[in-house]
């Protein structure tokens, strides 16, 4: 138990505020953290005027990201004090252990690379649409639009499974060029800080510094969410995961503020009969699926729970599906300590619903669940277990299937990415699967470690709709008139 | 009272039984001794019998009891009543969940043909017929329900135990005496079911108020579906799991929910009928009222602006529990009630649907445990036992060595704080008691603004929230 005490800024737009008016516990470990009191400085959280955007355009997008570039040199692990403090935090706060955290803070500066942000600028908006007006193709004959990608005000409600989140924020929020209020979690109350407090080390006045505010307020408080979620503060609100934290949003929304929303999801793995043509598929197919399930812990919402396996459900049949759970036990234990390691406070409930699962013997096979470790329970019938949506720290649940059109019919809207093996199952299912709800298709080993576009998340494109889209139109004054006059020699179409 | 000492060593059960006030009377030294003693007596004859006790007591190498904490890790977790998959449920497998219960109970259940069964109502009264037994099943918010495999007869202990304690949890012979003076029964909920509260219903009638019309349902002809309150928390768990998970829900059963619909519609008035014939019918006499407190609070507050007041006799009781429910009540809700009833006899306690006995709160706003249960701390994280020291917070577990037809020793998803170990409550009652601020685990999770990216909202169906409230 850490008894230590953690201070947690709020930080409004270059101006760093300390005063520990309330003491917060932390859901792990008995650390408590204070922070200000983020009613009192409420009127200058939002930004009062839209006009006040008009900085953010002194700069070009090359600018831009040369600064965001010069602060990923500076977000080192080795040598930043706010990310150490951050991930002294978080070793606490976090469902993550210190060599997963340790790894990830260590890959921060990654995500900062000139290039990589360049590309992620054209994987979202495109460079053009952020730097000027964009000439549209076709439309009315006589009439031509461009297009412009401006940024917004907006709240970002964050999650704090892993540091990630707070890095595409930032990011996101300085290519934009639009004014954030970064709201954080209990779970990690410091990363978007540091960042914020390493942007003001480096230059206070700067309008990306000036158009960036972080808090942290107790979720679901009136007093503050009152304040802020009105639109003409605010003109969106983004919100990652928790079901709570989106519920409190709703309750503000009105015509003016768009809510977008990446909502809490479960992610799952179809595994085909291939899997089984000889023992050295099946040992591969067995670590790659380890990676799925307990890569980041399986804190994600990427991480596979519920694994389908074409394996039949005959007795040779479920004997291959618990071949393959006790293969991927065993693959499990294996996983490098900054991939994975046993959960530090494994859910009690979870270990109760498995110590029941064990009991139960002509209905399931667990390999592991002991304390921490991690589990894979294999049913021995065709169903998931009754409480797949518990499964978390690295506990997966292998479903044994003669028919595949049962997994693909579990999909629903909750179910973002499916590891697949082999690959030809994913070119033949992957049409059907987008049909029932699943938003990310991804080769088996895939769904957690590696990711190819975040741009597009849950089946949406966030940064695209993080900015507005706004159009300038022109036509010739002659045009009108003839509208105007019915002129039948000049034809306006479409009205 | 002398002899309570060595009755309890002899057996546990004959608590049922006993002036209840002298199981807080024996010294903590006598208490501790029944309780090991009990505890040894109990897992040693129920271990070979039952076959999921044994197979967890192997799992955790626990053969001999030699200090009280040994028997910690043969608790059950709360999931183990209800450890069968529920596509037993979805699939009408009562041949299986039959064998499944079979590992849990020391009656014989294998020549049960369940085979033909449908319903989770028709499996219960199956079981009625042909055993011994008397399945009583929780009203859990998953859809999947506990299943305790309680006998006829110690449901009928069940009751002359809850008739010692309304006589003597005040003193000896300091309460009414129903099991002899019988008094009308006013019970807001159904005359017929199989959660526990309905299975007590046959023997409170004959024991509490001598015959069926000296008793007043709120639904005297119906009966407490224990399919229907399954269905609720199908529904969510099956959305959750996409079409597949709705395919297998039989449309019968769907159909069902339109039915449920109807009832909530109807309830408000239900509820003023029941509570209006409650008055007319019974004022002025001594009754036996069973409720939660919201309830009576509902009913008080209606009834005081209409101009009712004092309507019972005043050595009527007040059977209540199961906290309020998230609902505001005010300051003074208990003046109120009593105002309103006439009579302030309370009996409030805390208790597990998979136990015979319970604890009862005393002036001091305790509950005492009684002696045959034997009551475990444990730490929520390593689920190891915690001191038995005043003022200690843990996750309780409970083992009642009362039951005989399976193994009540249970780990509860709550949070308390424990008392009577080195001093006794100022009431006066010797014994291990509970604070009453006691809290569920899930509830102090859920609220701590803790975001993760990961989860699948449940679908919340509105319509089948209220039967949660209708099973006590």
């Amino acid at each position: 138990m850490s008894n230590k005490q953690y201070n947690v800024p709020l930080i409004i737009r270059g101006q760093i505020i300390t005063d520990p008016d309330f003491e917060f516990g932390g859901r792990r470990g008995g650390v408590t953290f204070h922070t200000p009191d983020v009613a009192k400085h409420i009127g200058q959280l939002t930004l009062s005027a839209p006009s006040k955007m008009a900085d953010l355009y002194s700069l070009s997008l090359d600018e831009i990201l040369d600064f965001l570039a010069d602060l990923g040199q500076r977000l080192r692990f080795d040598s930043n004090a706010h990310l150490r403090e951050a991930f002294s935090l978080s070793c606490v706060t976090s469902g993550l252990s210190e060599s997963i955290l340790r790894y990830q803070y260590e890959n921060i500066p990654f995500f900062f690379s000139r290039d990589e942000m360049a590309m992620m600028v054209e994987r979202s908006c495109g460079a053009n649409y952020l730097e000027g007006w964009v000439a549209q193709p076709g439309g009315m004959p006589g009439v031509s639009a461009r297009v412009r990608a401006f940024g917004s005000r907006a709240v970002h409600v964050i999650a704090g499974n892993a540091p990630i989140v707070s890095i595409l924020t930032v990011i996101r929020n300085a290519f934009t060029r639009s004014d954030c209020i970064i709201k954080t979690p209990s779970n990690d109350p410091l990363t978007a800080t540091a960042l914020a407090r390493t942007m003001i080390d480096m230059a206070p006045e700067h309008p990306l510094v000036k158009h960036l505010s972080v808090a942290y307020w107790k979720g679901g408080d009136t007093t503050v969410e009152r304040a802020i979620y009105d639109p003409r503060k605010i003109e969106k609100i983004i919100a990652w995961g928790g079901f709570d934290s989106v519920k409190h949003v709703t309750q503000y929304l009105q015509p003016g503020i768009d809510l977008i929303t990446q909502d809490p999801k479960l992610s799952s793995t179809i595994i085909g009969k291939e899997a089984f043509a000889d023992d050295t598929t099946l040992r591969s197919v067995a670590t790659r699926l380890a990676l799925d399930v307990g890569a980041q812990n399986q804190e994600g919402c990427v991480n596979a729970r519920v694994i389908y396996v074409e394996s039949g459900t005959d007795a040779a049949g479920i004997e291959r599906a618990n071949k393959l759970g006790s293969l991927t036990f065993d693959a499990l234990q294996k996983l490098p300590p900054h991939l994975s390691t046993p959960h530090k406070a494994f859910d009690m409930n979870l270990k109760s619903e498995i110590d029941g699962a064990r009991m139960n013997d002509d209905e399931y096979r667990v390999f592991g669940g002991r304390t921490n470790e991690g589990a894979i329970i294999v049913s021995q019938d065709d169903a998931p277990v009754d409480f797949s949506r518990q499964l978390g720290c690295r506990v997966g649940n292998i479903v044994p299937l003669d028919d595949l059109q049962n997994a693909i019919r579990s999909v629903n809207a909750y179910t973002q990415t499916i590891g697949i093996f082999p690959e030809t199952l994913k070119e033949k299912l992957r049409d059907q699967l987008a049909f029932q709800g699943a938003q990310r298709l991804v080769s088996l080993g895939g769904a957690a470690t590696v990711q190819h576009n975040m741009e597009k998340q849950d089946a949406i494109e966030p940064v695209r709709r993080m900015v507005k889209w706004v159009t300038e139109e022109y036509a010739d004054g002659a045009l009108f008139e003839a509208i105007a006059e019915a002129n039948p020699d000049i034809k306006a179409v479409g009205m | 009272m002398s002899d309570l000492y060595q009755r309890l060593l002899d057996d546990p059960t004959d608590f049922h039984n006993a002036v209840y006030c002298d199981g807080f009377k024996l010294t903590r030294a006598q208490i501790d001794t029944v309780q090991l003693e009990g505890v040894r007596k109990r897992f040693g004859e129920l271990r070979p019998q039952i076959a999921m006790l044994d197979k967890l007591a192997t799992e955790q190498s626990v053969a001999a009891i030699d200090t009280i904490n040994d028997i910690v890790p043969v608790l059950f977790p709360h999931t183990f009543y209800k450890s069968y998959p529920l596509s037993y449920l979805e699939k009408s497998r009562f041949d299986k969940l039959t064998r499944w219960l079979n590992g849990l109970t020391t009656v014989d259940l294998s020549g049960v043909d369940a085979s033909g069964v449908e319903l989770i109502d028709d499996w219960l009264d199956l079981l009625d017929r042909e055993t011994p037994l008397l399945v009583s099943h929780t009203s859990g918010t998953t859809g999947k329900l506990s299943f305790i495999p309680r006998t006829k007869a110690q449901w009928r202990q069940t009751v002359l135990h809850s008739g010692h304690m309304l006589r003597h949890w005040w003193g000896e012979n300091s309460g009414p005496d129903l099991l002899n003076e019988h008094y009308p029964l006013i019970i807001p909920g159904y005359r017929y079911g199989g959660s526990a509260t309905q299975r007590a219903n046959d023997f409170m009638i004959e024991l509490f108020a001598g015959s069926e019309d000296n008793a007043l349902f709120m639904y005297p002809n119906a009966r407490f579906s224990a399919d229907v309150v399954s269905l609720a928390g199908r529904l969510r768990t099956a959305e959750a799991r996409g079409e597949q998970g709705m395919l297998e829900i039989a449309p019968a059963l769907l159909n069902r929910r339109q039915e449920l619909s109807e009832l909530e519609k109807r309830r408000p008035q239900d509820l003023q009928n029941f509570f209006d014939t409650a008055r007319t019918k019974f004022a002025g006499k001594n009754v036996y009222i069973a409720g939660v407190w919201t309830l009576l609070y509902d009913w008080a507050e209606a009834g005081l602006k209409e101009g009712h007041a004092g309507i019972f006799g005043k050595d009527s009781v007040l059977f209540s529990g199961g906290g309020k429910k998230g609902k505001a009540l005010p300051d003074n809700y208990r003046e109120q009630i009593k105002e309103f009833l006439g009579f302030d006899n309370a009996y409030e306690m805390y208790a597990i649907s998979e136990q015979m006995g319970w604890s009862i709160m005393c002036e001091h706003g305790h509950y005492h445990i009684p002696p045959v249960i034997v009551p475990f701390l444990l730490d929520p994280v390593t689920g190891n036992p915690l001191p038995r020291e005043d003022g200690v917070t843990g996750r309780l577990a409970l083992l009642d060595l009362m039951p005989q037809s399976y193994w009540a020793g249970l780990i509860t998803g709550d949070e308390v704080t424990w008392g009577g170990w080195q001093e006794p409550c100022p009431c006066g009652r010797i014994g291990t008691y509970l604070h009453d601020q006691i809290r569920r685990y899930s509830d102090k999770e859920g609220g701590d603004d803790r975001i993760v990216c990961a989860g699948a909202p449940e679908a919340h169906d509105q319509a089948l929230a209220f039967l949660t409230e209708l099973s006590m």
